[in-house]
């Protein structure tokens, strides 16, 4: 089966001020169709910057990214947008949604991005994260949990094939990181998105079909 | 919806820029406006059944308060071609609390003037000490037909209101202005002519012009009172192009604080499928509802700040072709977008893994 997404020796340097900072050192990945896949490893090995360059947020220094065969390197700004907007769901660590929009209004923005009405697709989408009660609030009136929960369920929104998030649960305490973990596993289960999952959390990662770790830009063992 | 949703979270910025922009607008339209009231004047002083006007020449001495009328009119009937003179006298005059100009005329040319139907109460200018004013005049100073009006140590009876747009707000038969100016001899500030063919109107007005006379088509004198408020428009011209400047600051300012405070959002939006042109339209339509707010905003204004002109200054002529509300709309809308092009292109470049970046 061919890779929903996959990286052949990929290199990311950053270069800030005149300061070279290798990220990533050579990556080699490759994510199957509905896999769920979690990356483990200390601060600043380079996990967050292998995650934008499978999101396309970022380009590499060297090596390609592919998705569904399609090598991103190929393509210009306007390609990996619409590539981006195909396949690729994101949620960040925090700060996940726009201030000034209602969690309904913030669910349904991508889906307008790409030129579709929402529709009823986002109150459907909070009620499957449990939020749709609390559809018409502004992140600020909500909790961190509940902000991460609707960062979940707009990236699921678009029906994405593959989930990208990064350290979802990172600012959450245990209970509310249990919930948001059981939703992504249970939406997971039922519509086969494949799930690149960065965490420090080792119940966390266990959730996952396959554990990754990585050290120093590099991906250690599999 | 975001756009909207943006600028409303930000609402006393947006008021200042809104405001900002809205006092532009007025400012425009309302100088405009009032240069509108040059163009009243030139185009009443040429609302006259004639076909030229003769002034004095430059180098002519003028004594007592004008050109010897008898003799200057018979001069121009004189001349091949002239139909007839019109003298006017025409004398400052205090009324409703301005200095008007008096048109002193004979009565009998009172038809050069004012046609029957333009008289909308009272009768038209006959001999002796009365006047007929004009329907504006008459309003701001609350004047009404059968008033006497003292001036010069004499009463004069106002008999006529006639309807705004004749050649001056106040007539006086021109005997009547002489007296009271104690001339001795009937005397003309200038002449109105018309003559026999309008098709022959640039030959009399040579012939006129040969006896050393200031002589102007109708047309030609509006145009030269026109060009006389050259000065008014260069300094029209300052204000708007200052007003339209600052504009412009206040918009670049405002949209690249929101652009600069608002950089992890742009990366989110980025990241949830956002293409550059979006970014940037996002940007530029935010700055465009300022702008659309700020226009309704300056008409808003202008409406406003003509009725207290008008209010303060009756006879104040405030009057703004439609077209130029168009020209005060494309111009804040032409500053805005030049003032948020730059950052709104600065936000759809930004690269989303810096602006994601929390540390
Ligand atoms: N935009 C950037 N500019 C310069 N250096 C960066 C940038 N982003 C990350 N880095 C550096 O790259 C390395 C990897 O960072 P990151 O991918 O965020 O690691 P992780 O997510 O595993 O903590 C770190 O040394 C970090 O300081
Ligand atoms: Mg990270």
């Amino acid at each position: 089966m061919t890779p929903i997404i996959e990286t052949q020796s990929l290199v990311k340097v950053y270069r800030a001020d005149g300061v070279e900072t290798p990220a990533l050192r050579g990556v080699d990945l490759a994510v199957a169709p509905g896999e769920f896949v979690s990356i483990m490893g200390p601060s600043g090995c380079g996990k967050s910057t292998l995650l934008y360059l499978l999101g396309l947020l970022a380009t590499p220094t060297e090596g390609t990214v592919r998705i569904d065969g399609q090598d991103a390197g190929t393509l210009g700004d306007g390609g990996r947008t619409r590539l981006r907007r195909r396949h690729i769901g994101y949620v960040f660590q925090r700060f996940n949604l726009l201030p000034t929009l209602s969690a309904e209004e913030n669910v349904g923005l991508p889906m307008r991005l790409r030129g579709e009405r929402p529709g009823s697709a986002p109150r459907e989408m909070l009620r499957a994260v449990g939020l749709e009660e609390k559809r018409r609030r502004r992140p600020n009136q909500l909790s961190v949990g509940e902000q991460q929960r609707v960062a979940i369920a707009r990236a699921l929104a678009t029906r994405p094939t593959v989930l990208l998030a990064d350290e979802p649960t990172g600012n959450l305490d245990s209970e509310a990181s249990d919930r948001v973990m059981d939703l992504v596993g249970r939406l997971h289960r039922g519509t086969g998105q494949a799930i690149v999952l960065i965490t420090h959390n080792r119940q966390v990662a266990d959730r996952a079909d396959r554990l990754i770790r990585m050290h120093d830009g590099r991906l250690v063992d599999a | 919806m975001l756009p909207l949703a943006n600028i409303l979270a930000r609402p006393l910025r947006t008021a200042v820029s809104v405001l900002a922009v809205g006092v532009g607008v007025a400012l425009f339209l309302v100088l405009v406006g009032l240069t509108g009231m040059l163009d009243e004047i030139a185009r009443r002083t040429t609302q006259v059944e004639a076909h030229l006007m003769v002034w004095p020449a430059s180098d002519q001495v003028v004594v007592s308060g004008g050109l010897p009328a008898e003799k200057v009119e018979k001069d121009l009937e004189g001349v091949a071609g002239v139909e007839h003179a019109i003298p006017v006298l025409r004398w400052p005059f205090k009324m409703a609390g301005r200095v008007q100009n008096v048109y002193g005329i004979r009565p009998e040319d009172w038809r050069y003037f004012a046609s029957e139907d333009q008289i909308l109460e009272g009768r038209a200018l006959a001999d002796g000490p009365e006047m007929v004013i004009d329907a504006r005049l008459a309003a701001a100073g609350g004047y009404r037909v059968g008033q006497t009006v003292e001036r010069w140590g004499h009463a004069f009876r106002i008999v006529g209101i006639a309807k705004e747009g004749v050649a001056g707000r106040v007539f006086m038969p021109i005997d009547t202005v002489g007296e009271a100016l104690q001339q001795t001899s009937r005397r003309a500030s200038f002449f109105y002519v018309r003559v026999v063919d309008p098709s022959h109107v640039a030959a009399v007005r040579e012939a006129i012009r040969e006896r050393g006379l200031n002589v102007f088509t109708l047309e030609e004198f509006y145009d030269v009172l026109a060009s006389s408020f050259i000065d008014m428009d260069l300094v029209i011209g300052s204000v708007v192009f200052v007003a339209g400047f600052v504009c412009f600051l206040v918009i670049l300012l405002t949209v690249y604080t929101m652009v600069i405070e608002r950089t992890h959002e742009i990366g989110i939006l980025k990241g949830i499928g956002a293409s550059r042109a979006q970014v940037f339209g996002l940007v530029l339509s935010e700055a465009g509802l300022i702008a659309g707010a700020g226009i309704v905003t300056g008409f808003l204004l202008t409406w406003g700040g003509r009725a207290l002109i008008l209010h303060l200054q009756p006879l104040w002529t405030v009057e703004i072709p439609p077209l130029r509300y168009l020209l005060a709309a494309l111009l804040a809308a032409g500053g805005t977008l030049l003032g948020a092009a730059q950052p709104a292109a600065r936000a759809a470049r930004q690269d989303p893994v810096e602006s994601l970046r929390y540390e």
